[in-house]
């Protein structure tokens, strides 16, 4: 550590130009994650899988926002969440705390515009857990609006290349005090794609006998927009948990093979797209499954409590609560690296 | 790699002992467990083409059941390649979808009966479910069920021998974990944990599955939905599990004694609960006492993750258990 101590105490005299991605030692992924019994904190991992920097959180994360320029990078307090901190990640320093307004909460996921002038912020109010996108200017981090999410409980959101905005509304209401579980029978999950200016410009819905399926994370894979599912129905029905969505015609879904049924358990914990394949992660069942991006499965791979997954120079890099990175590809799961923090759900990769 | 080499050998200290409950776990219950489920459903198959009627396969039908049960609650290595524990247990099927499937090979081309199309034919068709809908039908099948028997049989004793087969190098990873080369499991804490984490999940689905589904609510409770109700062995199926899952808690550490504790009343209330198929769920005194049983499964499940967790220096995973 003496050199990146060293690296810092320059950094502090010397008067820099914009700081970008690289003086960070090139983080190419960020993670959450636990370690021992209390402490949270956020790391910086490299594209090797190692970790370059570990920063305190206050509470349990979840996930985090990556500025498209600037090393800087959100990261997102477990819903019903109460913080976001904008972390300098070359620094390692907290340069602004995030706090909801009255009434609102964080919902653990947010995305920066293509600009980087704006960032969107997942979130629900909290008496009924209807969905909205707070609005922050990214210069100063100040609160500048907020749209309709166009749902329940929306969880995670993602920009398109072309500005627009898509958004999982997981459909599910919860208690405001804690994560209880209000209209499971009810429940009418959708994705909804905003315009760059927040009007709804298109929603999918499941099938009637799936919307108990929640749908909560996304991917973008080519023209498609992949999301991830999360059962609460009966466990003995078999019900995909990937689907791929194409703005302008029905979402498809896209069922594990026949002997992989349950092997998710009905939970989808985090999905990814790289090169022509998707990869979703079940903890639960502790399984990942690569699909093509047709959607067909290629490979099942095992690792327990697997949650974390993102692109990789070659398929995928997978994190687990055991604190291993591993390299993942349809050839099989190799480990990269291991230590002391349990990673928690997801894995973000940068740029 | 650097950092995994530092790890295992930061774990050095704990690796003994872990080994030793590691290789009780597995050698003592599990390979011969495997051995004996193989063994008899070899016996079933050799019996239904020796007579197939229902009465002369009944008895191997529910011995090779019991050697399941003994084995059942673990879900790792060769028994989930090829979805072969899916296809054994199909259970529960609340859609239907065995019987159904089954209707179509009674009716279809006997091509399908053979033994390399029947290994393709749907998870739900085959299997101990599978017999059991034939050897118990509620209504009796149209046609002939003798080859559908035979071929369900012989399936069954293909996949016993090949989960069989396979077992040795699946527990050779287990007993390795942490050594050079083993990437499945990089430290022995690894895989006790993935074996107590086996334990606690197979009371959990006792709890949830076995007892919980019939039990519905005490205003609809659902005698129908128990497990293995046509044959009379749901409670049979619930005291052979606890009594697998009671073994398979001691090898992995027999001084958890209030664990251990736990799973002996649970055991001794499920044997002794005289309701073979969970019929008297659907009278409130008949319901109490199968809620009593599910009461004490939750109690031992609860005593076994606050006792044996922290002595064993495991726990259930951090995301599996509070995911978003």
């Amino acid at each position: 550590m003496a050199t990146r101590r060293a690296f810092l105490a320059g950094l502090a005299c010397a008067s820099l130009p914009r700081l970008s991605w690289a003086d960070a030692g090139s983080p190419a992924y960020l993670a959450a994650g636990k370690l021992g019994q209390d402490r949270f904190v956020l790391h910086g991992i490299s594209a090797a899988g190692q970790s370059l920097f570990q920063i305190d959180l206050p509470a349990r994360g979840h996930a985090a926002a990556a500025h498209p320029d600037r090393p800087e990078a959100v990261a997102f307090a477990r819903r019903p969440g109460t913080f976001a901190l904008v972390v300098n990640c070359v620094t390692g320093l907290v340069s602004h705390r995030l706090t909801p307004p009255e009434g609102r909460q964080f919902n653990g996921h947010g995305a920066f515009s293509a600009d980087g002038s704006v960032l969107m912020t997942s979130e629900v109010i909290a008496e009924g857990s209807e969905g909205r996108v707070g609005l922050w200017d990214a210069a100063t981090y100040t609160r500048i609006g907020e749209w309709a999410s166009g749902g329940i409980g929306p969880h995670d959101i993602k920009r398109l290349t072309d500005g627009r905005l898509v958004i999982a509304n997981g459909g599910i209401q919860t208690d405001p005090g804690d994560r209880t579980k209000l209209n499971i029978d009810t429940m009418r999950p959708n994705l909804t794609l905003l315009s760059p200016k927040g009007e709804i410009l298109e929603q999918a819905e499941l099938e009637a006998n799936l919307r108990q399926n929640s749908i909560r994370h996304l991917a973008l894979s080519g023209d498609d927009i992949a999301f991830a599912m999360q059962w609460e129905g009966d466990k003995a029905e078999p019900v995909p948990q990937l689907g791929l969505w194409r703005p302008g015609s029905a979402p498809r879904l896209c069922p594990p093979a026949d002997a992989d049924a349950f092997a998710m358990q009905g939970y989808a914990g985090s999905i990814a797209a790289a090169a022509g394949q998707i990869a979703i992660t079940s903890p639960v069942g502790g399984v990942l499954i690569v699909f093509s991006d047709q959607g067909v499965p290629l490979v099942t791979l095992r690792r327990a409590d697997v949650c974390g997954v993102a692109r990789a120079e070659s398929g995928f890099l997978a994190t687990d609560g055991q604190g291993a990175v591993w390299s993942c590809t349809t050839a099989g799961l190799s480990p990269l690296s291991q230590q002391a923090t349990a990673w928690d759900n997801h894995l973000i990769a940068l740029g | 790699m650097v950092r995994i080499t530092a790890l295992v050998l930061g774990f050095g200290l704990m690796a003994a002992p872990a080994l030793a409950d590691l290789k009780q776990a597995v050698e003592g219950q599990l390979t011969p467990g495997y051995a004996a489920f193989a063994k008899a459903s070899a016996d079933l198959a050799a019996a239904a083409d020796k007579d197939c009627s229902p009465e002369a396969v009944k008895p191997a039908w529910n011995a090779a059941y019991d050697a399941w049960l003994a084995v059942s609650f673990f879900h790792l290595g060769p028994v989930e390649d090829d979805g072969r524990a899916l296809a054994i247990h199909f259970w529960p099927d609340p859609k239907g979808l065995g019987a159904k499937a089954q209707r179509a090979l009674l009716s279809g081309d006997a091509a399908a009966l053979e033994p390399a199309a029947f290994a393709d034919q749907s998870v739900a068709a085959r299997g101990l479910m599978g017999l059991e809908r034939l050897l118990y039908p509620d209504t009796p099948f149209e046609g002939d069920a003798c080859p559908l028997i035979r071929a369900t049989a012989s399936d069954l004793a293909r996949m016993a021998s090949g989960v069989n087969a396979d077992w040795p190098a699946y527990a050779a990873t287990l007993l390795t974990a942490g050594e050079p080369g083993n990437t499945a499991f990089l430290s022995p804490q690894e895989a006790l944990q993935a074996l107590f984490t086996q334990g606690a999940t197979g009371l959990e689905a006792i709890v949830d599955q076995q007892l919980g589904r019939p039990l519905g609510s005490f205003d609809k409770p659902h005698p129908e939905r128990a497990e293995s109700g046509a044959a009379g062995r749901s409670q049979r199926n619930v005291a052979l599990m606890l009594q697998a899952l009671r073994g398979f808690a001691a090898a992995l550490d027999d001084k958890s004694v209030l664990t251990l504790a736990g799973l002996d009343r649970a055991v001794g209330l499920a044997e002794k609960l005289d309701d073979p198929a969970f019929a008297a769920v659907g009278d409130p005194q008949g319901h109490l006492r199968v809620e009593i049983v599910q009461q004490a499964v939750k109690a031992a499940r609860d005593t076994m993750i606050a006792e044996m967790a922290p002595a064993l220096g495991v726990d259930l995973g951090f995301n599996s258990q509070d995911g978003d």
